[in-house]
């Protein structure tokens, strides 16, 4: 495998222009969609099978230094989990992990069986009525696979998003909440940056300067395939309890059940 | 924030039909087994309902897909963890146990019996399979309330054995084989069934505590207490316990906890995608 690429989304950088978001429709030929009104600038108000990238537009009273409304912006994207919940609920191998450690669905083989999008802890993965099949950002594959880095973090004015190896990233991210820290953000943290943390840790990871509940991220999100085997020892109870009641019914008095 | 996947009505009787095919072939295996040569009625009724139903399944699993023509890419590949996996495979080794048990069913030599009654133990195992997987496969969501329940497989297996249970009686009884000892013995295991599903949704309720409010309270509420608790669970239990006398009684339990079931996995897969 690859040195793993990463993109490091920092959030105190961006200033809401949506270059990312757009560039990204273009790049990936994505397609026109029907403007949603959230109430902010924000559109859509979720992911969907054209929007692989979406600037959130959030207003979090009290969270600036000085105790003000602070307007946070965030460029959002699938989060290309370590320990990806689309990838193990797959049934079919559409869904897999490239040598570059990003998270891709083959559009030949997905047959759309929906797994993946009710197994996403981010509510990333889309279904594609026309096509048939999931759709999520690809982190531009065919862009990093010919030396170039995804279309966002290219067309991003702010140097917002970057792009590049994951544990370089990871050491310029700790730098960063350091100094806004310093600066007195208080809260400036960063999100699925640990390896050792929740899911692996996100190659997709985020400089965010409130708590992940501000932004509508989960403070611990867990790999949804975690209690297959309890699950399955409790229905195998369920099982043995059934069988029991039935051999008492069936069986032959007086011959032992045999 | 979350995207639901988007499984309605032809999942919902997905769950419910390989319910009821998992739990009539699993009686019909035990009947088989350990019955006297008057429960081979039951058998026979189960062996044969039993493949109609998983070839619906299968029907209604395909149809379902994005792509119904690449339903096969599922069978290239295999994840034991993964109950979308697994599941996909087992229909398809369920279907041919089925049929090979509903030919057998008609032998008329001890010999062709005997493999069939060897044979239903091993297809019994897919049986419960079939019957519980797919609550394992909510359970094992990112979903909440499908996700957030450790009970969801044992409820629905519980739900198969008294809905495979139920739509065994109530064939006998409409094919006029609702007389004497085999009638009577499904109707007990039913009766066990039925208590098994009522303990089992106790402690589903209780473990899940306040995330089973997508059903236990606002739209679905009535339709869960009313109808999957009450009409579907206790009126039923009743009814078999206190009507066994009367045939026709016997019948409008079956048909209560067919309903029953049917909401089961109405209220769980439409609640929290309404």
């Amino acid at each position: 495998m690859a040195r793993t690429l990463a993109m490091f989304t920092d959030t105190s950088l961006c200033i809401g222009c949506r270059a990312c978001q757009v560039a990204c429709k273009q790049w990936n030929e994505l397609g026109l969609e029907e403007p949603e009104w959230t109430g902010t600038y924000q559109n859509h108000a979720h992911f969907t099978d054209k929007t692989f990238r979406l600037v959130r537009f959030i207003e979090a009273p009290g969270a600036k230094p000085n105790g003000d409304l602070a307007w946070l912006l965030m460029s959002d994207v699938c989060k290309h989990c370590a320990q990806a919940g689309c990838l193990d609920a797959c049934p079919t191998g559409a869904i897999y992990r490239t040598e570059y450690g990003t998270v891709n669905i083959n559009q030949d083989v997905c047959n759309g069986c929906r797994y993946c999008v009710a197994s996403c802890p981010f509510g990333v993965v889309s279904f594609n009525e026309q096509t048939g099949t999931a759709k999520k950002c690809t982190f531009c594959n065919d862009r990093i696979h010919n030396g170039l880095g995804p279309a966002c973090a290219k067309a991003c004015p702010t140097d917002s998003i970057q792009f590049g190896f994951r544990d370089e990233l990871v050491a310029k991210a700790n730098q960063r909440v350091e100094a806004l820290k310093a600066m007195g953000f208080k809260d400036a943290q960063l999100y699925g940056a640990d390896s050792n943390g929740f899911l692996g840790g996100l190659n997709a990871f985020f400089l965010l300067l409130a708590k992940p509940a501000t932004y509508n991220l989960p403070e611990n999100p867990q790999r949804p395939q975690r209690n297959v085997v309890v699950d399955s020892l409790f229905s195998i109870g369920s099982a043995i309890l059934v069988s029991v009641g039935a051999l008492l019914a069936f069986r032959e008095r007086g011959k032992g059940g045999a | 924030m979350l995207k639901m996947p988007g499984w309605e009505m032809s999942i919902v009787w997905y769950f419910f039909l390989g319910g009821i095919a998992g739990g009539a072939y699993f009686t019909a295996a035990i009947a088989d087994n350990v019955g006297s040569r008057r429960d081979q009625a039951v058998a026979r009724v189960g062996y044969l309902l039993s493949l109609p139903l998983v070839a619906v399944c299968g029907v209604l699993l395909i149809a379902d897909l994005g792509v119904p023509k690449r339903f096969m890419n599922m069978i290239l590949h295999f994840k034991f963890w993964d109950p979308m996996s697994i599941g996909a495979w087992a229909v398809g080794i369920f279907g041919a146990f089925a049929f090979v048990s509903s030919v057998l069913s008609f032998t008329s030599s001890e010999s062709m019996a005997q493999l069939r009654r060897r044979i239903s133990l091993v297809g019994m195992l897919f049986g419960f399979f079939l019957a519980g997987y797919t609550g394992i496969l909510l359970s094992n969501s990112a979903m909440p309330f499908w996700g957030d329940s450790r009970l969801m497989g044992a409820l629905f297996l519980a739900s198969g054995g008294s809905t495979g249970m139920a739509a065994v009686a109530l064939i006998m009884f409409l094919t006029g084989r609702s007389v004497g000892e085999a009638w009577h013995k499904i109707e007990v295991a039913d009766r066990y069934s039925m208590l098994v599903e009522m303990l089992v949704l106790a402690l589903f309720l209780g473990l899940l505590g306040a995330a089973a409010q997508p059903i236990t309270t606002g739209h679905f509420a009535r339709l869960f207490w009313g109808g999957l608790v009450g009409a579907g669970l206790i009126v039923p239990l009743l009814l078999n316990l206190f009507g066994s006398r009367v045939r026709a009684l016997g019948l409008v339990s079956a048909v209560l906890v067919l309903v029953g079931g049917f909401i089961l996995r109405y209220v769980v897969v439409m609640s929290i995608q309404g």
